[in-house]
């Protein structure tokens, strides 16, 4: 599914200024190519924030009903994800805000010296990370790691290193300085690393 | 136990550095050549160096379970609510109009209305200013109307639109 829609993505126009103009028209037939386009990236990402995935589709529908109803504040000037993810980001703020307002510190301002504590802010009653992203062994093992990551690592992992954003794009879709982001993504990575290299059960 | 000298510590530290700086920031030509010969005399370095983009190889190649119906219940919601903005729009058209033909009225009559209210003022024989202040509310109570009912729109869209942003 992710390599079709990739593969998809690839072939299509992804001008910025065509969206822009499209946005601002609501014009239907951009906004059901964008669905098409960005839905493997936007529900990961928000599967990745949120780890739920009952919340991650109320919330990816709600983004683009957002995206429709903002679309003129599109510019044109940064691309498009960078935009659409920001969206995301704030319905999923507004959403832990809603349901636990103490766990919007770890997305917006994880505390130094928690490593490894896991952030699970919508997971209850959820099968657990592993049932939510992959299939087989070696993702199972890989989901149960991020699954012990504070999301606002997980978020930084991910917008990097799947997304390949650069450093200023990631600090303006999770609105935190650049240095920040920085420090968020070398300790994502390291605990990361050290979550997998620990031994099987 | 494997002691270490503290330059050789320093060299691994750096070496730990630069290997998590390569993937997260990039790092300068002089110093990727600097750890590549680092990494091929140290097997610690080596290893660390390999864990890491193994880490990074799982992360990018994790999958994820996506809804088959997930893009079209996102269409569904899209176009009820186009629906809605079209409605609101063409609600808005019509309330403009109404406006615009209610001021072009009230401009054309207020001439007649103005003597029909100096007239009434005069046969009940009231002060100039009540009858003059009469005209003046007959002509702003539905502007008065309409900017309240424009105003009482906006503040519910606003609290519809309550932390939307960007």
């Amino acid at each position: 599914m992710g390599a079709t829609t990739y593969l998809f993505s690839a072939l299509m126009p992804d001008d910025a200024r065509e969206i822009e103009r499209g946005l601002r028209q609501r014009d239907p037939d951009l906004l059901d190519r964008l669905i098409e386009q960005y839905q493997y990236r936007l529900y990961r990402y928000l599967l990745f924030l949120t780890a739920n995935r009952e919340t991650a589709e109320d919330l990816f529908q709600e983004t683009w009903v957002r995206v429709l109803d903002r679309g003129h504040q599109y510019n044109g000037k940064a691309k498009f994800e960078t935009w659409l993810f920001s969206i995301a980001r704030h319905l999923v703020i507004d959403a832990l805000r809603r349901r636990r307002p103490e766990s919007l510190d770890e997305l917006m301002d994880p505390a130094e010296g928690q490593e490894g504590r896991p952030a699970r802010e919508f997971a209850a009653g959820e099968p657990g990370p592993a049932e939510l992203f992959a299939q087989g062994e070696e993702g199972e093992r890989v989901a149960a790691a991020l699954g012990e990551l504070p999301s606002a690592h997980r978020e930084v992992l991910l917008l990097r290193f799947q997304e390949d954003l650069g450093l200023e794009e990631i600090a303006g879709v999770a609105a935190a300085p650049l240095s920040t982001v920085k420090s968020r993504l070398y300790r994502g990575l390291e605990q990361l690393r050290g979550l997998l290299e620990e031994p099987r059960p | 136990m494997n002691a270490m000298n503290p330059m050789k510590e320093d060299i691994h530290g750096r070496a730990k550095r630069l290997i998590a700086a390569e993937r997260v920031e990039g790092i300068a030509a002089s110093d990727r050549e600097w750890l590549s010969g680092h990494l091929a005399a140290c097997a610690r370095c080596a290893a660390l160096s390999a864990s890491t983009e193994n880490a990074l190889r799982s992360l990018r190649t994790l999958p994820i379970r996506l809804s088959p119906t997930l893009a079209d219940r996102a269409r569904m919601r899209v176009s009820l609510r186009a629906g809605e903005l079209r409605q609101e729009r063409a609600r808005a058209w019509a309330l403009w109009i109404s406006c615009s033909l209610s001021w072009v009225l009230g401009v054309g009559s207020a001439p007649l209305v103005w003597r029909a209210c100096e007239w009434l003022g005069q046969e009940a024989r009231l002060p100039d200013i009540v009858w003059q202040a009469g005209f003046a509310l007959w002509w702003l109570a539905p502007v008065a109307a309409v900017a309240a009912f424009l105003a009482a729109h906006k503040r519910r869209a606003a609290r519809m639109n309550d932390g939307m942003a960007p």
